[in-house]
C-alpha cells in the first residue's frame, strides 16, 4: 500500500476508532455502576419498553463500530475511488460513527445507577435530535479533512477518453444523438407486474394485489428507455418526457464507452446507485460511461455508444471552449 | 441515431433533418422497423420549433421511409432500405441541378421517362 492510500484508511478508520475507544473506556468506567439488564428501547415518551443483557450490551458497543470501522477502511483502501468521490464516502463514514457513538453513549449514561429491572431509565427523544446533529458536524468535519488531501489522480480510462473520438461540428451546429434501449425484460417485468396485480386483487385481496399493479404501470412506460445526447448532456427518458434522468453537460467531465457488467459492477439491473458510480442498466455490455465533474461514473447501456460517447465528448469540449 | 443541424446554413432545418434520417438510412445506422424520437422530443433535443421536426418527418413520409403513427411517433418503414435512400438523395441531386440548369418541371420529367424507355 502506497503512503497516499494508507492516509486514506486512516483518515477514514479515525472516527470508528475514535468511537471504539469511547466505548471501551466507558464499559470499563461505568460496568460497576450500570444494571444487570439494559433498558435499550424506549418508547415515544421516553420510557423503557425494550431491555439487553449488560454483557451482551457493552460487547455490541464495541464490536459494531470496529467491523463498521473495517468495512470503511476496506473500501477505502479497495474502492476505486477517483477524483472527489472519496471526500462524500469519508464523510459518510464520519456521520455513521457520529451517530452510533452518540446514541450508544446516551443510552449507556441513561441506565447508570438504575436499579435491575426498574423503570428507572428514561430518554428523551431529544437525544435523537442530538444524534442526529451530531451526524452532521461530523460529516462536515470529516469532509473537511478528506478536502486537505489532494485529489485521486485521474485514472487512464478518463485520460484517454479526453484524447478519444470526436464527432466534428462546424460552428453554430447543433447535434443531437438519440437511441432507445431495446430489453425484452423490461416491458416483460411491468406487464407480468400489472398482470399479477390483476390476479392477486381477484384471487386474494386488492391490498396486496393493488401495489404490484401500481408499480407495473409506473414501470410500463419505461418499457423502451430513449437516452439522447445533446446540447442539455446526457438523459434517458420513457414514453412520457417526466421523470427521466437527466446529467448536464456542466456535470461531466468525460465519455467513453465501455463495455461494463451489471452485476458485478452495478449490483443488477434497472436505475442503480452504487458508492461511486450509479447507471441506467439493461444488461451487460456496450454503455457510455461519462465520468463527472465529482469523480463519479454515471453508465448508461444502450448501443452504438461509441457514437454517443463521442458525441457527448465533443459537447462537453464546446461548452469548455465557451465558458 | 445522429441528428446534426445548422442554423445558419441556407437549407431549411426541416430538410437537413430529413437529410440526416435519409443518411442514417443509406449508411445502415437506422434499420427498418427502428423507432425515430418524436417529434417534440427531436425539437426539444436540437432546440428548434415542433412544426419544423415535424415538416422533417412529413418529407420523409412522402419519400416512403417512415410511417408517422399517432402516439407511437415515427417508425422506418420496412422497405426503407439503405439502397432506396441512396437512390432517394441520387433523384435530390438531378433535382437540385436540374434547377440550377433552369429546367422546367416538364422537360425534366421527358428526360427522365426517356431514360425509362431505353
Amino acid at each position: 500500500m502506497n503512503p497516499k492510500k494508507l492516509g486514506r484508511a486512516v483518515l477514514v478508520a479515525l472516527p470508528f476508532l475514535v468511537v471504539l475507544i469511547l466505548a471501551l473506556v466507558l464499559a470499563g468506567t461505568l460496568s460497576d455502576r450500570l444494571p444487570g439488564r439494559l433498558a435499550t428501547h424506549f418508547s415515544a415518551t421516553g420510557e423503557a419498553n425494550g431491555y439487553t443483557g449488560r454483557t451482551t450490551f457493552l460487547v455490541l458497543t464495541a464490536l459494531v463500530p470496529a467491523l463498521l470501522g473495517a468495512c470503511w477502511t476496506y473500501m477505502a483502501v479497495r474502492g476505486r475511488f477517483h477524483g472527489r468521490a472519496y471526500d462524500g464516502f469519508t464523510a459518510a463514514g464520519y456521520a455513521t460513527a457520529a451517530f452510533f457513538g452518540y446514541l450508544t453513549t446516551v443510552t449507556l449514561f441513561a441506565n447508570v445507577d438504575t436499579a435491575d429491572g426498574a423503570p428507572g431509565a428514561t430518554f428523551t427523544m431529544w437525544h435523537l435530535v442530538g444524534a442526529f446533529g451530531s451526524a452532521a458536524v461530523a460529516a462536515a468535519l470529516g469532509y473537511f479533512l478528506a478536502r486537505l488531501l489532494p485529489a485521486l489522480p485521474d485514472d487512464p480510462e478518463a485520460a484517454a477518453a479526453r484524447e478519444g473520438a470526436r464527432i466534428p461540428l462546424a460552428d453554430g451546429e447543433v447535434a443531437g444523438w438519440v437511441r432507445s434501449m431495446a430489453s425484452w425484460w423490461l416491458p416483460g417485468t411491468a406487464l407480468a407486474m400489472v398482470l399479477a396485480g390483476v390476479v392477486l386483487t381477484f384471487a386474494l385481496r386488492p391490498v396486496t394485489g393493488l401495489p404490484l399493479m401500481v408499480i407495473g404501470l409506473v414501470l410500463l412506460p419505461y418499457s423502451r428507455p430513449n437516452v439522447t445526447v445533446d446540447r442539455r448532456g446526457l438523459i434517458v427518458s420513457g414514453l412520457l418526457p417526466w421523470p427521466r434522468v437527466h446529467v448536464p453537460l456542466e456535470r461531466i467531465d468525460t465519455a467513453t464507452s465501455r463495455n461494463v457488467k451489471a452485476v458485478a459492477e452495478y449490483g443488477g439491473w434497472g436505475y442503480r446507485v452504487r458508492a461511486t458510480r450509479s447507471g441506467v442498466i439493461t444488461r451487460s455490455g456496450e454503455a457510455i460511461v461519462a465520468r463527472l465533474e465529482n469523480g463519479r461514473d454515471f453508465a448508461v447501456t444502450v448501443d452504438d455508444s461509441a457514437t454517443g460517447a463521442a458525441l457527448l465528448n465533443t459537447l462537453v469540449d464546446r461548452r469548455r471552449g465557451r465558458s | 441515431m445522429l441528428f446534426r443541424v445548422d442554423p445558419s446554413s441556407s437549407v431549411p432545418l426541416g430538410d437537413q433533418i430529413a437529410a440526416c434520417v435519409r443518411r442514417a438510412v443509406s449508411d445502415g445506422s437506422v434499420a427498418p422497423g427502428e423507432r425515430l424520437p418524436a417529434a417534440r422530443a427531436l425539437a426539444d433535443s436540437l432546440g428548434v420549433n415542433v412544426h419544423t421536426a415535424l415538416r422533417g418527418y412529413q418529407r420523409l413520409r412522402e419519400e416512403g421511409l417512415i410511417e408517422l403513427r399517432r402516439g407511437r411517433g415515427a417508425v422506418v418503414t420496412a422497405g426503407a432500405s439503405p439502397h432506396r435512400a441512396r437512390l432517394l438523395e441520387g433523384v435530390r441531386a438531378v433535382v437540385a441541378e436540374a434547377r440550377e440548369l433552369g429546367l422546367a418541371e416538364g422537360d425534366l420529367l421527358d428526360l427522365v421517362r426517356a431514360e425509362l424507355n431505353a
